[in-house]
């Protein structure tokens, strides 16, 4: 049974990590058919770093990932700060409404916030992107933060009053120093998504904010290039260095 | 260690911050001087919204020197996409890049300008197969830029012979080595052309006749596939494929010189791409130098050196520098084998019927 277990493991774990290798693999063939492997180049880097209008569909997702969940985080925070620690009258309707961007569906979503921000006149780009993503993020950063509020033992700030700390300096000595993991993995939670989101950003993107799946969707029809495979290792990368700041045993306990 | 490491990851994130905002601050330059200088008349931008791949970089920098215009491009994965977007009137978007059909669709919601041919220099330069289309009389709203078409790439080495037409897709031999293009209209065209029926019929019992033709084809495949089609072929996991022709198919045959793209000997169909101006663009000079540039024949060539495309100016054809593209059939069919080719056009109210046989299919 042990062994059994071990090898499903072994399988798992090569089945989520081919496309990962496969991408880093292509990206220095120097066939441009992926059914080929005629040696190692760095042709593709080359291309992606003079591809311009690639690169600024990648700092378009970057700037809207970082300010959409920045905004997402904050609010979360404040939401799950009250639902949590306050008896707020309509508890659970704001819980319910929060849920409510996670279970309808994406498509919907994204063509009524099209509607709603063309009646009002806002011509899509960067804040209709930005404000797009908060919708679909802010849920998944409430549930985060609300997740570590309810389990933070009630008798430390108890405690801190004991001992004369007012209602500012226990939010800032004592709660929040506990919630900052949380803080930290709703922030990446909401980057990630807005990052891969393309439904929401069909539907609000405007002039000069075409964003990187976007871009890599559309191309499906002319055909993906090697260079796409470049900029996915690089991305690859950047996730590693992420995770390695991190700290594995921080991610394990923010994850726990 | 644990504040050193949030420190990090507090650093990593202010620099991309930083890098975000630099990123941010460029782009909301270049559109907020695009609607201060459209008010003026200025004419210092232009927004294209086009599909992707199919306006090659050399041709958008070409453009900006030339005339000093700053070009943002974004692209679409569908007609349905931006048309939606457009109808919100608030696009933004000066010139858009619509297929034949979507033409039709948008002069209907009035969505675009009816062009000037005054204004224009070198409309002669267009090929007169792709001038006065059925889908936009006179070119009054649309000038071709980039044409292609479908048909079938197929890896001879595999099929053990040439494929001359779509019933070849409807043979047994190859049975799960065929792959049909994963596109509702697109499928339905080997399903109407193979039985003799116009792939632009309207009449619901030719696209019931077809249904029942692809519902039979459908246990022969190895799938509906639009994505790595031609990879499969060129290595040979697949026989046969309906395809586009253009980057993907040219690259296929390039590469492998078992691979051949060919026009069925029932037809097959054109597609183009135009450039049209968005109606109530502030940019209409800017929108004009933009047709004019691309209009240019050493422009237009630039479209198959750069991007693998067949270019809708006869004039260009003489300025590509590729030469093997331009001879190649997976670019550039022959006048012979586009002969019975037909131009998809917008199905209308008859859409249904295609889509309650593409869900039977679907689902089958």
């Amino acid at each position: 049974m042990d062994r059994f277990v071990a090898w499903f493991c072994r399988i798992a774990f090569v089945f989520l990590y081919i496309p990962i290798v496969a991408v880093v693999v292509y990206s220095f063939n120097a066939s441009e058919v992926s059914y080929r492997y005629t040696g190692v180049t760095t042709h593709w880097y080359a291309e992606l770093f003079h591809d311009d209008r690639l690169l600024e569909t990648l700092r378009t997702s970057a700037v809207v990932g970082v300010l959409a969940s920045l905004v997402a985080t904050a609010i979360g925070f404040l939401t799950a700060f009250a639902l949590a620690r306050y008896r707020v009258k309509g508890r659970a309707f704001f819980l319910g409404a929060i849920m409510i961007p996670l279970i309808v569906p994406e498509i919907v979503l994204g063509v009524s916030l099209l509607e709603i921000f063309s009646r009002a006149g806002i011509p899509n780009g960067l804040l209709t992107l930005v404000l797009g993503h908060v919708v679909i993020t802010l849920p998944l950063a409430t549930l985060v933060q609300m997740g570590a509020m309810t389990s933070l033992d009630p008798s430390l700030s108890e405690a801190a009053t004991d001992l004369g700390a007012n209602g500012w300096v226990i939010f800032r000595r004592v709660l929040f120093p506990l919630l900052r993991p949380s803080v930290l993995a709703a922030f990446l939670l909401s980057f990630t998504t807005s990052f891969s989101n393309i439904v929401i950003s069909t539907f609000t993107s405007g002039v000069g904010t075409t964003t990187l799946p976007l871009r890599i969707y559309s191309s499906l029809r002319t055909g993906l290039t090697p260079e796409l495979n470049a900029l996915g290792t690089l991305l690859v990368l950047f996730t590693l260095a992420v995770i390695v700041l991190v700290g594995v045993r921080q991610m394990r306990r923010i994850l726990a | 260690m644990k504040i050193k490491a949030l420190l990090a990851v507090g650093l990593t994130a202010t620099s991309l911050l930083a890098m975000g905002a630099c990123g941010s601050s460029s782009s909301s330059t270049s559109s907020s001087s695009g609607s201060t200088s459209s008010d003026e008349g200025g004419n210092k931008t232009l927004a294209v919204y086009a599909w992707a791949g199919e306006i090659p970089d050399s041709v958008i920098s070409g453009f900006e020197k030339e005339t000093g215009i700053k070009v943002t491009v974004d692209t679409f994965d569908s007609n349905e996409t931006m048309i939606s977007k457009l109808a919100t009137g608030t696009s933004g978007y000066d010139i858009v890049e619509p297929s034949q059909y979507a033409v039709q669709l948008m002069v209907q919601r009035n969505l675009l300008d009816t062009i000037d041919k005054t204004k224009l220099t070198g409309f002669d330069n267009l090929n007169t197969k792709f001038v006065n289309p059925s889908f936009d009389a006179d070119n009054a709203h649309s000038l071709p830029w980039a044409w292609g078409t479908t048909g079938i790439l197929y890896n001879e080495k595999c099929t053990g012979g040439a494929i001359t037409g779509w019933a070849d897709m409807w043979d047994s031999k190859y049975k799960g080595k065929m792959y049909m293009l994963n596109n509702m209209l697109s499928a339905y065209i080997a399903g109407l052309q193979v039985q003799g029926l116009s792939a632009t019929t309207t009449a619901q019992a030719d696209i019931e006749k077809a249904t029942t033709k692809l519902l039979a084809q459908k246990p022969l495949l190895a799938g509906y596939n639009s994505d790595n089609y031609a990879d499969l072929v060129g290595s040979g996991d697949a026989c046969i494929a309906e395809s586009y022709s253009g980057t993907t198919a040219a690259k296929a045959v390039a590469n492998n010189a078992d691979v051949h793209f060919i026009m069925p000997s029932e037809g097959g169909t054109l597609w183009t791409d135009s450039f049209s101006i968005v109606n109530g663009t502030k940019n209409q000079t800017a929108a004009y130098q933009w047709l004019n540039y691309t209009l240019k024949p050493e422009v237009a060539a630039l479209l198959t050196d750069d991007g693998s495309l067949a270019t809708a100016n006869a004039a260009a054809l003489s300025d590509i520098k590729n030469t093997s593209l331009a001879e190649s059939p997976a670019v550039y069919p022959s006048d012979a084998d586009l002969a019975k080719a037909e131009f998809i056009v917008d199905p209308g109210t008859a859409l249904t019927y295609y889509q309650d046989g593409w869900t039977k299919i679907s689902a089958s």
